[in-house]
């Protein structure tokens, strides 16, 4: 017998996530993604809505460190954890090495795929800072970039890597 | 967001979320990376009430047990199997499967139980039923399947894609499954029904709990070849794992497996070819005789696009080089080495 209660629409439930060093707390039914709550709820949109289902990795975020694809990610499994943005990247108005690389190298076209491309990006760099060929690649194959055939991201990601690719631009 | 609502709460520990799923009344599910149920929440193919969560369960790392066995929690994500260094020695092949599923993301939430309890894809049962692909076919409810439809009544095509199955096949892998009456351990084969419609044997409110490799024999080789357009965060075209055994001092087969997944329902075993195998030595010519002979005797579903006699191919030629590949790493004797 299904109770009374079954059928009521589930409340909302208050999560806390630190959001690029900034704690916030909102108010979510279970239905909602990481994704909703970062775009929608506080407002950073440099974090990119794709496909919603995780296939293009636009969305990918940091969740404890880790790259996740928000798109595909439940809001209330990420209370009391900490996210990264691509915003986390800049400070102060100023670009983060990792962003002066890419454009150094005109890794971004169209800039879709770019903010889920610099979070993988960040998390490889963070564990392992002279990644080689196959293992950016590897990295990165959770993103899709249909404009710039992938090589000038590498070549970005060689440069701030400091693996003697130079820049292009200056 | 998903376009329904449903209740969500967390579980302390494996055997809670089992005595919780069997007291609830509504259609509920168990969440663990969620990489495959959040997406099929989102296009409709499975609308749960209530989901159990048991992202918040604590898992010990992989471990030896006493035999020798590798114990992989079911929990465990697919990004800490690809570089455990136990499990890169005990079970390469296993590590080399994690190392091909999906994309980076994808592999640092999703788990081993997940990817083995994952559903089958079609791509017409893939897609959001809200403008060209409105009729639902048998698996969604309704009364035909609309990629072939002469297909009998309830005869579902989609195809099961674990990269992971056919190497804990291959391995002769045993899963513990935990249920309202306890635990029992299973060889992996009994999890798999070969229907579409339903492709596991678990019930509703049994979790799969661990997995155990037995210990690699002496003069051990394998071979693992995932088939993709891409290379990369992809499912895969056809898939086939080899291990086989050779008799000392030579290269005469002594035992072999070979599982092959992506083709069917569910993985399947070459029972045939495997038994041609043993007591046959494994030279060039031999291993394709072997391949011509599993390319016919499996019996591929068409499905993403590719047709049944474009994957015997696939197979054939892909399954020749795995097995070379295991012969080789059986001729050296070596139970380490990584791709």
């Amino acid at each position: 017998m299904r109770d009374a209660t079954a059928k009521a629409r589930p409340a909302p439930r208050l999560i806390t996530l630190t959001i690029n060093g900034e704690v916030r707390e909102v108010m979510v039914r279970p239905r909602i993604m990481l994704l909703e709550v970062i775009r929608d709820h506080v407002g950073l949109t440099g974090t990119k809505d794709g496909c919603e289902s995780g296939t293009c990795g636009a969305c990918t975020v940091l969740l404890n460190g880790k790259p996740v694809l928000s798109c595909i990610t439940l809001a209330v499994e990420c209370d009391g954890k900490t996210v990264e943005t691509v915003e986390s990247l800049s400070e102060g108005g100023k670009l983060g090495d990792l962003q002066e690389a890419f454009l150094d190298q005109g890794a971004t076209q169209c800039g879709f795929c770019t903010p889920g491309i610099l979070m993988s990006a960040k998390a490889l760099l963070k564990n392992n800072p002279k990644p080689s060929l196959p293992e950016i690649k590897k990295a990165l194959e959770g993103n899709l970039c249909r404009c710039t055939g992938y090589n000038a991201i590498v070549d970005a990601i060689l440069q701030v890597s400091d693996q003697g690719v130079a820049p292009l631009m200056k | 967001m998903i376009l329904f609502d449903f209740e969500h709460e967390s579980s302390p520990s494996a055997e809670a979320a089992v005595a919780r799923l069997n007291e609830v009344s509504e259609e509920t599910r168990f969440l663990a990376g969620g990489t495959d149920l959040i997406p099929n929440m989102r296009i409709g193919i499975t609308k749960p009430e209530r989901l159990i969560s048991l992202t918040s369960i604590p898992y010990a790392p992989p471990t030896l047990d006493a035999k020798g066995w590798l114990e992989i929690d079911a929990l465990t994500k697919l990004s800490e199997i690809e570089h455990s260094k136990l499990v890169g020695d005990a079970a390469p092949m296993l590590a080399a499967s994690a190392h091909s599923v999906a994309g980076n993301q994808i592999r640092q939430v999703a788990t081993l139980g997940g990817n083995l309890c994952q559903e089958t894809r079609c791509l017409y049962l893939n897609q959001k039923h809200d403008f060209q692909f409105v009729e639902p076919c048998f698996k969604r409810g309704g009364d035909c399947c609309y990629p072939f439809p002469k297909n009998k009544k309830n005869v579902c095509w989609s195809v099961y894609m674990s990269d992971i199955a056919p190497v804990l096949m291959a391995l002769n892998a045993e899963v513990s499954v935990l249920g309202a009456g306890g635990e029992v351990r299973l060889p992996i084969a009994a999890l798999f029904t070969g229907d579409g419609l339903r492709p596991h044997t678990l019930n509703p409110g049994e979790l799969i709990r661990r997995i155990h490799i037995p210990p690699a024999p002496s003069h051990f080789g394998w071979g693992y070849h995932k088939s993709t357009v891409r290379g990369g965060l992809e499912f895969a075209t056809a898939l086939m794992a080899v291990a086989l055994e050779v008799k000392a001092g030579g290269l005469v087969c002594s035992d072999a497996r070979i599982a092959i997944g992506a083709v069917n329902e569910g993985p399947v075993r070459l029972d045939k070819t495997e038994a041609a195998m043993r007591g046959l030595e494994l030279n060039p010519a031999n291993l394709r005789m072997l391949a011509d002979q599993a390319s016919q005797e499996v019996n591929p579903l068409p499905h993403h696009g590719f047709s049944k006699p474009y994957l015997r191919d696939n197979i054939r030629v892909h399954l020749k080089r795995t097995l070379s590949l295991a012969v080789e790493r059986a001729g050296k004797g070596l139970k380490e080495n990584r791709s």
